[in-house]
């Protein structure tokens, strides 16, 4: 996209920037979202290599059960050579762990996210742009749902789903599953409120005029007049609500409804940790402190992009707040 | 007996092993002195009830039945046959083994406002038939009393009284049976809290409607009391909260066994376990409460620094796997054997603490109840998949290929396992899931809540649950009845609060319990329970992996005195400060 058409001829010194130029100049000067980044493309290696590297360090896969690594009570040891994390109290390798740990909260983070981004976006613009009926529906709907205590809400369905054959026909199954519907339940909401706004002041501009008089249908003006420009909320708003719905998972995992044992889960590592923790500091620092740094580092990449894409908004929140 | 009768005993025996707790070692009978109060404190909910009728619980009977009754036969903290109490002696066995006579102890006196009213034989008739009664809630009166004659006219509202239970004079009490009932010959059954008089015309008024509040306004005969208006009001309770006992005005220590030393016993309930457990072995004046073991880092501890401040005593129950014989692949018995060499019982134990809270089990019944030796004591009936602590995986692959799986693997769908969510128990069924992994087998494995697994899953044959890894069995006076009969018996199979969880229903093993409840000969009574036990060890219907430990802690100037009768639990009748 970069160059120029207005004859300013080659060799110029002045160039025209692209939008994606421009922004990638401003990202590029944000130390602080590229270190979130460089952070993120690291975890995102190491969940997706996390068998090989468990390999590499040398310890026992994330469900290998060591007894040896327990004392006489059953309580277990603290980081050393053979396991640089420690272990847990089934005498499996914390590194191991965590890296897979990873992989769920990554998994659940991204799917949730995508289905919550495309229900909020689909209805939002529905919304937005054909207001009336439809709108109001739509949005009494949300206010509703926004009303629902959202942790309350989400073990509750976890909780009902997680027996038996799980619910809606098999279709929400115990465990992952349960999880990023229910995420996905929640946080459509908070999207649809964006888009909707956004396409109820875009709808009135002047190019949609222009389309709607050369006769395009309403799909068309939806999908190929307004949905580019809603291109940079979209992706400022992913990268911020990927934090929130990996904090959501590990919340319901230390509930107890999320993921499901034995697979990995840093909630589910903390909560178990909390009963030991004064005996076994490393069952919790570790799935704790990554845990930490994911969350932040996607807020800083959040943070990052949204000033790049959009210089003169001032900041926002997915919440609104 | 009668199904509700087993659905009681069910729930009965899980709430006492929820509280198993208890012990190993010996009393630490230094020198008692009498006064003092003792501190007490609880982390679960501390009593159940104040209805001695309802009474079954390990906590129940260390806070309430020990202290505050006396009973027609108690319990001395080392013994495991039954002292008379307010009994003269254990009962006459007569009419062919069918009647049961107790001389009763004249002059015994309840506590305000009944302090002038002395315990009668009739008292002790209205009791045990209260215990029938829906609103008192009683969880094993049919168990243990359902054979005696008129039982069913009482329950069924055709007679106003048991008619098989007769009071001749106000010492003597007769109990007639339709058969012989071994656990009443010996005086066990009476030693239940069933048999703590209530004066029928001063209770009778709080026994109707849907629940009887006798608990609150109840009279004592123990050392102690619940603190009170003198009125037959009860103030020193709050549920969950506080119970405070204190003298009982009307007892005289000259007929009682108990030396009751203390002059006071507060109880303070809703304490986090940690921080109670490591209050009580710092603080002064002080016994563990109804927990029974501490968490495992302050266990670890205090084995180190403080070692004569814990007790570890043999609590009489075991923990084991169900394995439902109902659903495949358990119905092959070549397979639940399988399961049982693949189980790493030392691993299983230090999940809930190591070598401290019990004995890797080999058979079904328990450390000191009575049978257990007959079925082969600690080193059990010699069975190869049930004699070693650790997995044997070679003959764990070799019992699967005799079940028809040729490479020693289960290929099947995944099975129902359904475990508690709680520490330390969700910790044993996850290391059992990674164990039988090494057979192959899959598991849709479940945490739930104690309360659902066991009302929706376990207890429910309708749920199709073939794996049930966190059930125990608790005793009641040391008696192999009541771990083999409720749990094996095809009889006691019921639609909701099921206990027979592996749905075993073998017509000559139904045949061979009701015989083995039928003799009063105590030796010839544990030979019977003792085959038993290995007869159902060899069909591997369930995995009993331990057998348990309760951990008693005291303060450094407290001196405690563990009740084998009660899981191993203190006796605070028994105990006291230096």
């Amino acid at each position: 996209m970069a160059g120029t058409e207005l004859g300013f001829g080659p060799g110029a010194e002045i160039a025209a920037r692209s939008p994606l130029e421009l922004f990638w100049r401003r990202l590029r000067d944000d130390r602080v979202a590229l270190a979130g980044a460089a952070f993120i493309v690291l975890l995102v290696l190491a969940a997706v290599l996390a068998p090989l590297l468990v390999k590499l360090v040398g310890t026992t896969g994330p469900n290998v059960q060591n007894p040896s690594e327990l004392d006489s009570f059953g309580t277990p040891t603290g980081p050393s050579g053979a396991h640089p994390f420690g272990v847990d109290q089934l005498g499996r390798d914390l590194f191991a762990r965590v890296l897979y740990g990873a992989r769920v909260s990554l998994e659940v983070a991204i799917i949730a996210t995508a289905l919550s981004v495309a229900i909020g976006v689909v209805t939002g613009m529905i919304a937005g742009y054909f207001r009336g009926l439809v709108d109001t529906g739509l949005s009494r709907l949300v206010d509703v749902l926004l009303a629902f205590p959202i942790l309350l809400l989400g073990i509750g369905l976890a909780s009902a789903c997680s027996l038996g054959n799980g619910c809606a026909g098999g279709l929400i199954k115990p465990g992952l599953s349960v999880v990023i519907f229910v995420i996905a339940f929640v946080n459509w909401t908070y999207i649809y409120r964006i888009i909707r706004g956004q396409v109820l002041s875009l709808r009135e501009k002047e190019f949609v005029d222009a389309a709607r008089s050369l006769g395009a249908s309403d799909r068309r003006i939806l999908f190929r007049e307004i949905l580019p420009n809603l291109v940079a909320p979209i992706i400022v708003y992913s990268t911020l609500v990927i934090p929130q719905n990996v904090l959501f998972e590990a919340a319901l995992s230390f509930l107890g409804v999320g993921v499901q044992p034995p697979n990995a889960s840093w909630g589910a590592m903390l909560a178990d940790a909390t009963q030991i923790f004064d005996s076994a500091w490393w069952y919790m620092v570790f799935p704790g402190t990554a845990l930490l740094l994911t969350v932040l580092a996607f807020n800083l990449l959040g943070d990052g992009l949204h000033d790049a894409l959009n210089p003169r908004a001032g900041k926002w929140s997915p919440r609104g707040k | 007996m009668t199904k509700k009768a087993l659905t009681v005993l069910l729930a009965l025996a899980f709430g006492a092993l929820a509280l198993l707790v208890a012990s190993c070692g010996s009393s630490s009978s230094q020198s008692a002195q009498k006064g003092g109060t003792l501190k007490v404190l609880d982390t679960a909910g501390g009593v159940d009830s104040l209805d001695p009728g309802y009474w079954y619980y390990q906590t129940d009977y260390q806070e309430l039945g020990d202290t505050t009754q006396r009973w027609l036969y108690g319990w001395k903290p080392r013994e495991t046959k039954p002292t008379p109490d307010l009994a003269e002696a254990l009962p006459e066995v007569s009419n062919g083994d069918r009647t049961y006579t107790v001389k009763i102890k004249p002059g015994i006196k309840y506590s305000p406002p009944l302090q002038n009213r002395t315990v009668k034989a009739a008292d002790v008739k209205y009791a045990l038939e209260r215990c029938f009664l829906p609103q008192v809630g009683n969880g094993y009166a049919n168990v243990y009393y359902g054979d005696i004659e008129g039982v069913k006219a009482y329950q069924d509202g055709k007679a106003k009284d048991i008619s098989g239970i007769e009071t001749p004079d106000d010492t003597t009490l007769v109990i007639n049976t339709t058969k012989p009932v071994g656990v009443l010959a010996t005086g066990g059954a009476l030693g239940m809290p069933c048999s703590i008089p209530v004066p029928k015309d001063y209770a009778q008024k709080y026994d109707e409607g849907k629940q009887s509040t006798y608990g609150e306004h109840q009279v004592f005969t123990g050392p102690y009391m619940i603190e009170n208006d003198g009125k037959g009001k009860i103030t020193g309770y709050k549920t969950g909260r506080k119970l405070t006992l204190v003298r009982n005005p009307s007892w005289d220590a000259k007929t009682d066994f108990k030396p009751a030393n203390f002059d006071r016993i507060e109880i303070k309930g809703g304490n986090d376990a940690t921080v109670a457990a490591r209050q009580t072995l710092t603080g002064r004046d002080l016994l563990s409460g109804d927990y029974a073991a501490p968490p495992t880092p302050v266990l670890k501890q205090a084995l180190s620094s403080r070692k004569d401040q814990i007790e570890v005593e043999s609590s009489g129950g075991n923990r084991y796997i169900s394995l439902n014989t109902t659903v495949k692949p358990l119905d092959n018995v070549n397979v639940r054997r399988a399961i049982s060499a693949v189980i790493d019982r030392t691993a299983l134990r230090q999940t809930r603490g190591g070598p401290t809270l019990g004995t890797p089990a080999t058979h079904f019944l328990p450390i000191g109840i009575a049978g257990f030796e007959d079925a082969g004591g600690e080193k059990g009936p010699g069975f190869d998949f049930s004699s070693k602590p650790t997995a044997n995986v070679p003959l764990a692959m070799d019992y699967m290929k005799k079940a028809g799986y040729k490479s020693g693997k289960y290929d099947g769908p995944p099975i129902l396992t359904i475990a508690d969510n709680e520490s330390p128990a969700k910790e044993t069924a996850q290391a059992f899931q990674s164990q039988v992994a090494k057979i192959g087998l899959k598991l849709q494995y479940r945490e739930v809540p104690h309360a659902t697994m066991l009302s929706k899953f376990c207890q429910v044959p309708k749920s199709n649950t073939a794996i049930c890894p966190n059930l125990g069995w608790g005793a009641d006076f040391f008696s192999a009845q009541s771990f083999i009969d409720p749990l094996f018996s095809g009889k006691n199979i019921v639609q909701s609060g099921n206990v027979n969880s592996a749905e075993v229903n073998d017509p000559a093993l139904n045949r061979k319990i009701d015989k083995a409840k039928q003799i009063t000969d105590p030796k010839a009574a544990a030979k019977a329970w003792g085959d038993l036990d290995k007869q159902i060890t060899n069909q591997a219907y369930f995995i009993p992996w331990l057998w348990d430990n309760n951990v008693g802690l005291r303060s450094k100037n407290a001196v405690g005195v563990s009740s084998l009768f009660n899981s191993g639990s203190w006796d605070y009748a028994f105990s006291g400060l230096k």
